[in-house]
C-alpha cells in the first residue's frame, strides 16, 4: 500500500508539472519564478557558456523529447536551438521566442553580410540584460504557462506579479544605488551590454572585437592601448567565457582595471538568479570605478 | 497595361514569396597543396554548393552540389527532404539522395575533416566520396533513458559505383573490391543480379552525457547487399569546457565481407577487409587544434594491407569560415614507405561551414 502511495505520489509530482526547456539559464531562471512548483525547468545553454556557440549534441534533443514548452532568446542569438527542437522529434512542443515584444536596439541597416563580422540582422540579441525586459519576457512565459496549465493560471499569476513587484523595487533601488555609474566611460569585449548599458547610463567607448565574434587583433589592441591613454578610460568588462589574455595584456600597458561580468544567470560567482545577476553586475562595475555604493 | 499590372503583381508575389522564405546559400571551397616534402602540386576538389531551408513547418531539405575543378558536369551529392517534426513514436524520416545513417564517418563531408583526407582504408569499404544513394530512411528515437537511436535504410545502389573518376584516379584505387564483385559474376549470372544491388542498412547510436563537458557515443552499423555486407562498431568521446579547449577521441572500425555463393554455387573467392582508424584532436587555443590519427587495413585474400599515420594542425583565424590545415603523414601501403605532406585552405561563404571536429 505504502509502495503503491509513493508510486502516485512520484507520478503527480513527474506529471502535473509543465516541462520546460529553455536556451539560456536567464529565461530558466524567470521561468522558475512563475512557474514555480508547478514546472520544471531546464537550461541548453550553461551560464558560462557563449550563447552564440552551442554544440548540437544528441543529449540536448532528448531533454526536449518531452518537453511541453521551449523558450528561445531569438533574434537569431540561439539558432542552434531550432536543431535541437528538431532532434526531439518532439511534435507537441510549443516553441516560444522570447523576443517579440522586446524593442529591439541597433538594428541594422543596409546590407548584412559576414564582411561586418558575426552580426545580428534584427538587431542585438542581448535583451535580458535590461532588467525592465525581464519583466517582458516573463510576461510571456506566465501567458504560455498558463496556455500549458489553466488550472495553475492563478498561481502563475500571483507568481508574476511577485515577479514584477521584486524587479520594480530592485530596479529603483540599484537607480539610486548606483547612480555614480551614470556616464562612465568602459571597454566591453564583445557587444552584449547595450540594453544594459542603456539601462543604467554607462558609455561604451570600444569593443576588443575589431567586428562581432572576431579576435582581437595586435593591432586593434594596440589602438585600444593608446585609446586608453588618451580618453582615459578606467575599465574594460568582458563576459566570463572570454580568455583574460587580451585584457590583462592591455591592463599590463596601461592603469586599466578588468573586469569579469556575468552575461547569464550562473556566469560567476554571486550570479545566481536573474535578480542577482544585475545586483553582482553593478557593484563589480561599481567596484572597478571605485564609486560609492550601499 | 492589364499585363503589365499582372507582370508586376507576379513579381510583387515572387518578391515576398522570396524574402520569406528564401533558402540558406552556402558555398565552401578549398585549395590544397601536396607533397610538401617532394614536388609540391597546386590543386583544388573544386566547390560545393549548399541549399538548406525548411519545406514546410514539418520538413526540411538539404541540396548539396559539387563542381570538380574538371570538366565534368556539377553532380549532385544530396538532395534530401527530412521530416522530424510531425511524426508519432519519434519518428524521423528522409528521402532523397544522401548519405545513409551508416557508421560515424559517412555522414562527415569532407571540409569536416581535420585531417584533410578521408582515412584511406574507410574508403575502401565506403567509395571515394563515401556511401550516398537514393533511398528512404526512417529514424526511430527509441524510449529508453539515454539518448538512442535505430536508423533502417533503403537504397536503390550501392556503394562504389557513383565515385568521380578522377577522385578515383589521383588516389590510384587498384583493388576495388565492389569492381572485383562484379567482374567474378558469369555472365549468365550477371544478367539476373543486374539490378539487384538494392542495399539495406541498419545503425544504432547511443549518447551519454557523462557530465557538462565530457560525452561518449557509440555506434553499430550493418550495410546488406547482395553478397556484399559489412558491419561495424564507432565511437567519439569528446570534453569541451569552453570555448577555448576541447579534446576529441574517434574511432571506428568495419568489417567488410563479399559472399562467394550465388545460387549455391562458388563462384568467386572469399574477400574480408577490416579497415578502421583512430584519431584524438586537440583544440588548445580558441583558433588552433592539433591531433593524430592512425589508420589501418588489411584486405584477407589479397594479403594487402597498409597502415598510415599522421599528424596535423588547424588553424581559424577568423571565425570559422576560413581553415588553414596542415597533414604529415607516414605513409605505408604495404608496398612502399614514405612522407607526405599536405596543406589545406578552405574557406566558406554562409552558413554551411568548415568547422573543427
Amino acid at each position: 500500500m505504502r509502495k503503491i502511495f509513493l508510486i502516485l505520489t512520484i507520478l503527480s509530482i513527474c506529471f502535473g508539472k509543465v516541462r520546460v526547456v529553455t536556451s539560456t539559464t536567464d529565461l530558466a531562471d524567470i521561468v522558475k519564478s512563475i512557474g514555480g512548483d508547478h514546472v520544471t525547468v531546464t537550461s541548453i545553454a550553461r551560464g558560462n557558456q557563449d550563447p552564440h556557440y552551442v554544440e548540437v549534441l544528441p543529449s540536448y534533443m532528448f531533454k526536449v523529447k518531452k518537453a511541453d514548452i521551449y523558450f528561445m532568446v531569438g533574434m537569431e542569438l540561439d539558432l542552434w536551438a531550432k536543431f535541437i527542437i528538431d532532434g526531439s522529434r518532439n511534435r507537441k512542443i510549443e516553441v516560444v521566442d522570447c523576443s517579440v515584444e522586446i524593442e529591439k536596439m541597433e538594428i541594422p541597416t543596409g546590407t548584412v553580410d559576414a564582411s561586418m563580422g558575426d552580426i545580428h540582422r534584427y538587431g542585438n540579441p542581448h535583451y535580458w540584460l535590461d532588467p525592465k525586459n525581464g519583466k517582458l519576457i516573463a510576461q510571456l512565459i506566465a501567458e504560455k504557462l498558463t496556455k500549458a496549465e489553466p488550472k495553475n493560471s492563478d498561481i502563475f499569476q500571483q507568481n508574476l506579479n511577485a515577479f514584477n513587484l521584486q524587479l520594480d523595487k530592485a530596479i529603483l533601488d540599484w537607480e539610486n544605488r548606483y547612480a555614480k555609474l551614470s556616464g562612465k566611460k568602459l571597454i566591453f569585449y564583445h557587444n552584449s551590454w547595450p540594453y544594459f548599458s542603456n539601462r543604467f547610463g554607462l558609455e561604451t567607448v570600444e569593443f576588443l572585437e575589431p567586428k562581432p565574434g572576431i579576435t582581437p587583433s595586435p593591432a586593434k589592441l594596440n589602438r585600444i592601448i593608446q585609446r586608453i591613454k588618451s580618453d582615459k578610460i578606467e575599465v574594460i568588462a568582458s563576459e566570463s567565457y572570454f580568455s583574460d589574455r587580451a585584457p590583462e595584456f592591455i591592463a599590463s600597458k596601461t592603469k586599466v582595471k578588468t573586469v569579469k561580468m556575468a552575461q547569464s544567470v550562473g556566469a560567476i560567482e554571486g550570479a545566481d538568479s536573474y535578480i542577482h545577476l544585475f545586483e553582482t553586475n553593478l557593484k563589480i562595475l561599481s567596484q572597478a570605478f571605485g564609486v560609492e555604493h550601499d | 497595361m492589364l499585363q503589365k499590372l499582372v507582370g508586376g503583381l507576379l513579381l510583387s508575389g515572387l518578391l515576398i514569396g522570396q524574402t520569406t522564405a528564401n533558402p540558406q546559400f552556402s558555398v565552401i571551397g578549398d585549395l590544397v597543396i601536396d607533397q610538401l616534402t617532394q614536388s609540391p602540386a597546386l590543386s583544388s576538389s573544386g566547390v560545393e554548393i549548399a541549399i538548406q531551408g525548411y519545406v514546410n513547418p514539418f520538413a526540411r531539405a538539404d541540396v548539396y552540389l559539387h563542381k570538380h575543378n574538371d570538366e565534368s558536369p556539377v553532380e549532385l551529392e544530396e538532395a534530401v527532404i527530412t521530416v522530424e517534426r510531425g511524426l508519432p513514436f519519434g519518428l524521423g524520416v528522409r528521402a532523397g539522395k544522401f548519405r545513409p545513417d551508416l557508421g560515424k564517418i559517412n555522414k562527415t563531408h569532407a571540409h569536416l575533416f581535420p585531417f584533410i583526407e578521408a582515412p584511406i582504408g574507410m574508403t575502401k569499404v565506403l567509395g571515394e566520396e563515401f556511401y550516398a544513394a537514393t533511398g528512404l530512411e526512417a529514424n526511430w528515437l527509441m524510449p529508453l533513458p539515454w539518448y538512442s537511436s535505430l536508423s533502417v535504410g533503403y537504397f536503390d545502389s550501392g556503394i562504389g559505383g557513383q565515385d568521380h573518376k578522377n577522385e578515383k584516379e589521383k588516389n590510384g584505387k587498384d583493388y576495388d573490391l565492389y569492381e572485383m564483385a562484379d567482374d567474378f559474376l558469369p555472365e549468365g549470372l550477371k544478367d539476373k543480379y543486374e539490378g539487384f544491388d538494392k542495399v539495406i542498412t541498419i545503425r544504432q547510436s547511443n549518447f551519454f552525457d557523462i557530465n557538462e563537458t565530457n560525452h561518449i557515443e557509440f555506434g553499430f552499423s550493418l550495410y546488406g547487399e547482395h553478397e556484399k555486407n559489412f558491419g561495424g562498431g564507432d565511437f567519439k568521446y569528446k570534453w569541451k569546457p569552453n570555448k577555448y579547449r576541447s579534446f576529441a577521441l574517434q574511432g571506428e572500425l568495419i568489417q567488410f565481407e563479399l559472399g562467394n555463393e550465388h545460387e549455391e554455387k562458388k563462384v568467386h573467392p572469399n574477400e574480408v577487409l577490416i579497415a578502421g582508424y583512430l584519431m584524438a584532436n586537440y583544440q588548445f587555443k580558441k583558433v588552433w587544434n592539433m591531433g593524430v590519427i592512425s589508420e589501418y587495413w588489411q584486405f584477407e585474400m589479397a594479403d594487402g594491407h597498409g597502415k598510415n599515420s599522421a599528424i596535423f594542425f588547424g588553424f581559424s583565424p577568423v571565425e570559422e569560415s576560413s581553415i588553414l590545415r596542415l597533414k604529415i603523414e607516414q605513409v605505408d601501403d604495404g608496398k612502399d614507405k614514405y612522407i607526405r605532406g599536405v596543406a589545406q585552405l578552405i574557406w566558406s561563404l554562409g552558413p554551411h561551414k568548415p568547422h573543427r571536429y
